[in-house]
Parts: C-alpha cells; structure tokens; sequence
C-alpha cells in the first residue's frame, strides 16, 4: 500500500532525469515519461480493488498525524490520478518543438497533480499547487507563438497572487488551530466557523481558483489558451482546471459546509457561466469561444458545489469529468479547425467526420436527450428545485438561459460549417499535431458515445465514491486512528 | 472593548497585513511590469511574516532542547518557520522565472507597459486566429467593423 509514493516519486524523477538521459539517447529518453504514466495507469487500476470501500492513509516516513505528512486514498483521488495520467498520455509531446524541456515539464506537472489529489495536508496542498502552477509557467511561456512569454508572464502574475491568497488563508487557518492537517482540523471544526476561518477558506478559493477558471480572477485564459498548442490548452482547460477544484473540494467537503461559504459558491458560480457565455457568444474564432465556454462551464462546477454534501461532489465530480471528455475533446479537434468562423465555411462537407465528432461534443455539451451531458444538467436543475432559498431557483433560470446563450452560438457554428462553399477558399494549413490530435479527438467522441447507455450505473458509481469522499467520520478515522501504523512507513 | 493595544505583536501583524496590501494594491494600479514583479515581491513577504507570526511566542526561544533547560521555558512554534522556508524558496524560484519572462516581452515588444503589452498580445492571437482584434471597453466596435475577418 506504501507503493502510493511511486505516483509523486517516479514522475518527479523522470523529470529531472529526462534531460540528462537525452544526452546519452533519445530514444530511452523519449520513451521514460510515457513508461512512467503507463506504469501509474497500471498501478492504479491494481490498487482499484485493494482500497475497496474502505480508503486507507500513507504516513510518509512514519510520522504518525497530526505531525507528519500524510496521503489519502480512496476511489475518488485514485480516480483522479488515472485520469491525470491518461490525460498526460493523450497530450504527451512526441515530436514537437523543444520536446525534451515540454517532456521534462509534463512529467513535473504529473507528479505535482498526483500529490495534489492524493495529499492530506493543507501546506502540502500548496506546496503541489505551486509546483503544478510553475510546470505550467514553463509550459505556456515555452509555446513557439510569439506573444507566448507576454500570456505567461500575465498568468504567471494572476496565478501567484492567487497562490500568495491561498498561504495566507492557509497561515490564517494555522493560527487559529495550530495544525494544518486536513483530518486534524476536521475534528475542530467549531473553531473554524468564526469570521477569521471563513476569511480564510475565501482566500483558499480565490487563491486556487485562479487556475479553476473562478469568475473574477480567469482574465489570463484566453490570453494563454490564444497562445498555446490545443493539446496544452485542452490540458490545461481539461485536467488542471479541475484539479484546483478538487483542492478546494478537499477543504470545502472537510471543514466548511457552512451555509455562507455555500452561498458564495453559488454567486461565484453564476457569475461565472454568465460571463463566459456572453463573451463566447461574442467570440469569432474557436479557440476563444471554446475558452469562454469553459469558464462558464467550471462556474456550473462552482454552482454544484453549493448543493452541500454528497449530492454536490456528486454533481460536481460528473461535471468535471463530462467537461473534461467533451472540452478537453473539443480542444483537440479546434487543432484541426484553425482561423476565424469565415474560414472554416463548409469545413463539415469536405469532411464529414470532423462535423459528426464536433456535433457530438456540443450536442452532449448542451445537454441534448440521448447524450450524457443531458443527465447531468438535468439532476443538477432537479437537485437545484429542491433547495429553498431564492438564490437557487435564480441559479435555475441562469443554468437553462446560458444554454440558450450556448446554444446560439455553437448552433451558429454549426450552420457556418454546413454551409455550402461557393468560393474556392485554400484548406487551412495543418499543423504537425493535427492528425494524431483528430484521432484522440474520434476517441474522446467514441467515449462520449459509447457511455450513453451507461449513464445510469456509472452515475451510480460516482454516487458511491462521492458518498465514500463526503465521510468525514470515515476520513478522520482512517487518518487518525493509530493502530495500523506498525511498520506502514 | 475593541480597543487594541499596541504590543510588539500587533505592530508586526499589522506591518504585515500592510506589506501584503501594498504589494496586492501595486499588483493591481501598477502598469510597469517589473514594478508589478516587485509589488509581487512584497505581497510574498507580507505573507511569509504573517505565516512566521503565527508560530512566535514572545519571549520564546528557538525550539531546540539544550541541556540544562528547565521545562517551563516557552518556545516558538518550528513548523510556520519550516512552512515559510518551503515558501520562500518557491517564491524566488517563481520571481526569478517572472524576470526571464519579462526579458523575453521586452525583446518581443520593446515595452514594460503591461497596457501595450496587452494591446499586443490581444493582436498578436488575434492574427494568429486570423480574426480582428477583439473590442476592447474603450474602443467597442472601432477595431472589429474595420478590418473584418481574412478570407
């Protein structure tokens, strides 16, 4: 069980190694980072079984809680590594630009994502967040278009201010409790409902929603999804989006189910898919409609939030990983349709399957009947009705008019690609990435696809995960308890 | 009842809620991007004080256990000065990382004026996504009637 520390090791060391082997070969070098994520994916699915219903904590160097360092597992975050790692895999740099220096960076951004979704620790937490946000750093101001150092230096400014928020939150937590350990503060929870505890949980959001794409403070996405490679933007609007917010899940589930911090999920949240909707109704070319359309989407996550407990996490883990397969989809196929609408006139005729994948991705992006987008917006309108305050029924109105908003923009889209194509215009150049990015692209959809008949029992199973995450008694327990800790280190 | 007394403590907290302040203030007015780097330089030290706070006692001494110490002496919490330490050093990482991004805009733009830094950006993708610039609230619609999209 132990083993868990080869998720943050292995991908760390590969890392740091991955330039030094490139001098000897290429090829091994070449080959370690997908070795290393392939071996995660493995790893994972064995430890599937092991967790079992019951989740089960590492102490890292035998120091028991509340002073060592401790990782959680269970279904939820072992979920998240597979996918962190299938998601590395499909966006893994093969032959591109500075691929060695991209390499060595995606291997760090999977260690510090893995540590993130495994970590018990709220300064671990930030430590991880911050390493995730420099791999990223590196990533986007390492994009070869031109105005990509200008995009990176603007997040890099965003993006630590936001983490500067998150330590001071977490330093305001500290000296209330005295102890940073999630399980630890779990079990005083009282002290931390005073005004100072919730001025700290609303820095920790702000900080960690800088990369969640939260309402106020995600200026810097379309600058940075404009200048990235559409593999990088559909990680980084995919994967790295989601994995701020299960930072905030992890504290937000633990210590402030609080009917104010509540509330202001909620307002975030519809502010946050307003606003996206209306700018990318306004947008004229893909990339920055699709990068709209994803802060408006990670707003519905911030609005599923707010329904309290399991139900929330429930809604919100569906969400985000519907959001993940159709945006994370839909930014790979923009790599096959670059320029402005005009350009892509009667893109869908010369290629007809390119036009049933995009169909598909906005069909279930909107919620339309038989795709799995539909049941997921359709529980989370149900589960917001039965709230009783006011601000929820408003919820209602603004999730069902932004998809009229989203609806007329990608149906416009849709119309322009259909269209028939009088003039003889040039095709769009391809890029390198384009074809391999097609067929991830035809995958995703295959998923997408292939889910649908299975909506109902993998619903269910995210139930029973979000049911398993929500247990607070279970997680201070497993942590806390000290039998088991022998020989565990 | 409110009243607070002036102590040691409370002025080293309220110097570095005001570090802090300062440094987000200048983040935000500021449009000389080095300037920003450095108000980012002093949000992270109003930070790190205010994490390195909550472990002082005053009076304490560093916690190490010498011999001969009687038990009653009181010390500093160790671990919010272990916390800032890892910080700090992510800190200058990420500043150092920030000024080689700003020699880079600067040999890309000739400018440190975040305005037109923006402006270049803006059109910078936009002409990589061969539309026209998007609106900005100053100028509406002046940008986007005029050139129209390339065919």
């Amino acid at each position: 069980m132990n083993k868990m520390i080869l998720l943050i090791a292995l991908p760390l060391l590969a890392a740091f190694l991955i330039p030094v082997v490139a001098k000897f070969s290429a090829t091994v070098s070449r080959l370690l980072g997908p070795v290393v994520l392939a071996f995660v994916l493995v790893f994972v699915a064995l430890q599937w079984n092991v967790v079992g219903r019951d989740s089960f904590a590492i102490f890292l160097g035998g120091f028991l809680p509340p002073v060592g360092i401790v990782f959680y597992v269970d279904h939820f975050s072992l979920m998240f590594s597979a996918i962190i790692a299938a998601m590395l895999l499909v966006v893994w740099p093969w032959g591109q630009y500075t691929a060695i220096r991209q390499q060595s960076l995606y291997m760090l951004l999977a260690a510090s994502s893995f540590g993130l979704v495994l970590s018990s620790d709220l300064f671990n937490l930030y430590v991880f967040y911050e390493l995730l946000a420099v791999a990223t750093y590196g990533l986007v101001a390492n994009q070869p278009h031109k105005a990509a150092p200008a995009a990176a230096l603007r997040y890099l400014f965003v993006s630590c201010a936001g983490s500067v928020m998150l330590l001071i939150g977490i330093g305001i937590i500290y000296t209330i409790t005295g102890t940073l350990n999630i399980a630890h503060l779990a079990t005083m929870i009282g002290k931390l409902h005073g005004l100072a505890g919730l001025s700290a949980f609303i820095l920790i959001v702000v900080g960690a929603g800088v990369k969640a794409e939260m309402f106020p403070v995600n200026s810097w996405v379309p600058e940075v999804y404009g200048t990235s490679s559409k593999s990088l933007s559909a990680l980084l609007a995919g994967l790295i989006s989601k994995l701020a917010v299960v930072l905030i899940l992890r504290v937000l589930l633990m210590l402030f189910q609080v009917d104010v911090v509540l509330d202001l999920l909620l307002v975030v949240g519809i502010l946050g898919v307003l606003s996206g909707e209306m700018v990318a109704w306004r947008a004229k070319d893909v990339t920055r409609m699709l990068s709209f359309s994803s802060i408006a989407q990670l707003g519905l996550v911030f609005v599923a939030l707010s329904l309290s407990g399991t139900i929330g996490l429930w809604l919100a883990v569906g969400l985000m990983l519907h959001h993940l397969l159709v945006k994370g989809g839909l930014f790979l196929l923009a790599d096959s349709m670059p320029g402005s609408f005009n350009s892509l006139k009667g893109l869908a005729r010369r290629s007809p399957i390119l036009g049933a994948i995009f169909l598909i991705f906005i069909f279930s992006l909107l919620g339309i009947p038989p795709f799995p987008g539909f049941w997921i917006k359709l529980m989370l309108v149900i589960n917001l009705a039965q709230q009783d305050d006011v601000l929820y029924q408003i919820a209602i109105g603004v999730v069902l008019f932004a998809t009229v908003i989203e609806a007329s923009y990608l149906f416009k889209l849709v119309r322009i690609m259909y269209q028939k194509n009088d003039e003889n215009i040039i095709k769009p150049p391809q890029t390198s990435t384009s074809g391999m990015n097609l067929l991830y692209a035809k995958f995703f959809a295959l998923i997408v696809v292939v889910s649908m008949p299975f909506v109902s029992p993998i619903s269910d199973r995210l139930k029973d995960m979000s049911r398993q995450s929500v247990n607070a008694e279970n997680y201070i327990e497993t942590i806390m308890s000290q039998p088991k800790l022998g020989g565990q280190s | 009842m409110m009243s607070i007394e002036v102590t040691i403590e409370n002025i080293l907290y309220f110097g570095a809620i005001s570090l802090s302040l300062i440094g987000l203030f200048g983040m935000m007015m500021l449009q000389n991007v080095f300037r920003i780097l450095l108000s980012l330089v002093l949000l992270e030290a109003g930070a790190n004080l205010l994490l390195v706070l909550s472990g002082v006692r005053i009076g304490g001494v560093a916690p190490i256990i010498t011999e001969g110490m009687s038990a009653g002496v009181v010390m500093n919490d160790p671990v919010p000065q272990a916390l800032v330490l890892t910080a700090i050093v992510i800190g200058v990482g990420i500043q150092a990382l920030a000024l080689a991004l700003i020699f880079r805009v600067k040999r890309n733009y000739g400018t440190l004026d975040l305005r037109k830094i923006r402006e270049k950006l803006e059109k910078d993708i936009a002409v990589s996504n061969e539309v026209s610039a998007p609106g900005s609230y100053q100028a509406p619609e002046k940008l986007t009637e005029s050139t129209g999209a390339n065919q």
